[in-house]
């Protein structure tokens, strides 16, 4: 199970304490991402919460420094999610020695096509980060198979045509015979499924084909939720969170 | 293609206008996405896309001008691609669409070549002048022309307030990066985000530009000059009372660049200003501010 997570929200403080409670709940990888200002895949929760935690100040320095400190504290594999522009800005070599220096293990970069991925590829190589594509249900094979030569780490299955927190309602069929076939087109990676996955029952319904599951916006929404609950400490927000999380992974408590 | 639904984003509306005709003509459903705040300024051209059949959702999100329409389709185009065609109004998102958006404006270009030739004899112009905010007008009144060097040409961004405050220079003033699909200049801050761009002219109001200019600019084939909100009134006046035509304020950013122009090629140049818009959509903002 991936946990996305938006760096600065709803503060750049705010985020380090949740890394912790999304480690704390059970996350086996977690996605961190890099807020930006047009952020094309994003549905309404993370296009909100990207925008929220630009406002509170957060930059791409900051997330890195976000990283380090959750390095320096876990072992749980961490990933930097975001759009391509800010990174190129960054510096492509500076922002991968960076990133390697602060314990990240990859990327993924959902606005980098592969046929571009070039410019990124040989920087992450050599500072030993993974670079993690996308597939959709509207991918060819022949680019699945490329995707997959060229991902490492996992291929991350959109389960959608789509943007991030769109609901599964009526389409889980569907998703489901995509799924295995893309599970026949990848063979070479692990196939984690992702996009508009909001409880255990969803993750459980995807799990025929697939290696594993991430969720978003949903986290995104709990965390809005918990922070508009008056009167709640710091460690009872986090506990909230880690619950949430849990659920999401064992399903609800008992 | 099997399309049954059109989307389009539109910043001044033209786009928006000329969509929803096709979409009317051909029986196709059509959803405009448009900048809440150029909702208002070109409220003639959102009542013209209504006539027509269209639906406009007015876009609140980032500057609530054409970058944020242009996103909002992008994102609507991904999550219906098997119903939807995207038509793009400018020389700017993913390959192929600039090459595609150019090829079809080259039919400004083709027509500058018979004309001018029925009306003088020439066989090329002696100078080019267009405004851009993508590009789309400039590239087609130019890329019949590219090949040829002693044809000169300009492009004219929106200065906006000036180029010391908000603006929409992007090719004059922006730093290279990657926005909808497509690598070129951009107005950003040193972190990468997108910064809001601003003219006076709704179709000059977009913070990128489409690739090609970027390149052009590179290697230095066409010359990329600014003209102010306030020139931009100037320009508009300027064509109204000596040509009797009514400009769009996207296109008298070009005329006003006239002024920079004419005193720098010889005296007998054929100087053609491609009239890109007409400004009855405009007359609000011009009234408020003539």
């Amino acid at each position: 199970m991936g946990i996305f997570l938006t760096s600065g929200f709803p503060s750049p403080e705010a985020t380090e304490f949740l890394l912790g409670a999304i480690d704390e709940g059970g996350a086996d990888f977690i996605e961190l991402g890099m807020p930006h200002s047009d952020p094309l895949a994003e549905g309404l929760p993370i296009q909100y919460s990207s925008t929220c935690a630009l406002k509170a100040g957060i930059t791409m320095q900051g997330t890195l420094e976000i990283a380090a400190q959750f390095r320096q504290r876990s072992e749980t594999p961490l990933l930097l999610m975001g759009y391509v522009n800010p990174i190129l800005r960054f510096g492509a070599a500076e922002f991968c020695e960076h990133a390697a220096a602060a314990g990240v293990d990859g990327l993924i970069i959902p606005d980098l096509p592969p046929q571009e991925a070039a410019l990124m590829r040989v920087h992450m190589q050599k500072y030993g980060l993974n670079l993690v594509f996308l597939v959709a249900p509207n991918t060819p094979d022949e680019r699945m198979k490329e995707i997959d030569r060229l991902s490492d780490g996992f291929v991350y299955c959109v389960t959608i045509t789509g943007l991030t927190g769109t609901g599964l309602a009526g389409r889980l069929d569907a998703i489901n015979s995509y799924l295995k076939h893309a599970s026949d087109m990848i063979t070479h990676n692990p196939l984690l499924v992702g996009f508009g996955i909001q409880t255990h029952d969803d993750a459980c319904n995807l799990s025929k084909h697939t290696d594993g599951f991430i969720v978003g916006s949903a986290v995104i929404r709990e965390v809005e939720r918990v922070w508009a609950c008056p009167g709640l400490s710091m460690a009872e927000r986090g506990q909230r969170v880690a619950r949430f999380v849990r659920s999401l992974k064992y399903g609800p408590e008992k | 293609m099997g399309k049954t639904r059109i989307i389009a984003e539109t910043g001044a509306g033209q786009h928006g206008v000329a969509t929803a005709t096709v979409a009317a003509y051909f029986g196709l459903q059509c959803v405009v996405y448009m900048g809440a705040e150029d909702t208002e300024r070109q409220a003639l051209n959102v009542a013209r896309m209504q006539l027509l059949g269209a639906e406009v959702r007015p876009v609140t999100s980032g500057s609530q001008t054409l970058k944020d329409a242009t996103n909002e389709a992008i994102r609507d185009w991904v999550s219906n691609p098997t119903d939807t065609f995207y038509i793009i109004g400018s020389v700017v998102g993913p390959h192929p669409y600039p090459m595609m958006v150019r090829s079809f404006h080259t039919v400004i270009g083709e027509e500058v070549k018979q004309q001018l030739n029925g009306l003088t004899g020439k066989d090329f112009p002696d100078v080019l002048v267009a405004c851009v905010g993508g590009g789309s007008n400039a590239i087609g009144l130019f890329y019949p022309f590219i090949n040829h060097p002693e044809v000169q040409m300009f492009g004219v961004e929106a200065a906006g307030e000036g180029l010391d405050g908000r603006h929409a220079a992007t090719l004059t003033q922006g730093a290279i990066g990657v926005l909808h699909g497509a690598m070129s200049y951009l107005l950003q801050d040193s972190d990468g985000q997108i910064e809001l761009a601003h003219s006076i002219s709704a179709g000059l109001d977009y913070p990128g530009v489409g690739p090609e200019h970027a390149w052009l600019k590179d290697v230095g084939r066409v010359t990329y000059l600014t003209e102010t909100d306030k020139n931009a009134l100037v320009g508009v006046e300027l064509l109204s009372r000596t040509e009797g035509i009514i400009p769009a304020l996207e296109t008298a950013h070009a005329i006003a660049a006239l002024k920079k122009i004419v005193p720098q090629v010889a005296a007998d140049a054929t100087i053609v200003v491609n009239c890109s818009g007409r400004g009855d959509k405009d007359m609000q903002t011009i009234m408020d501010n003539l």
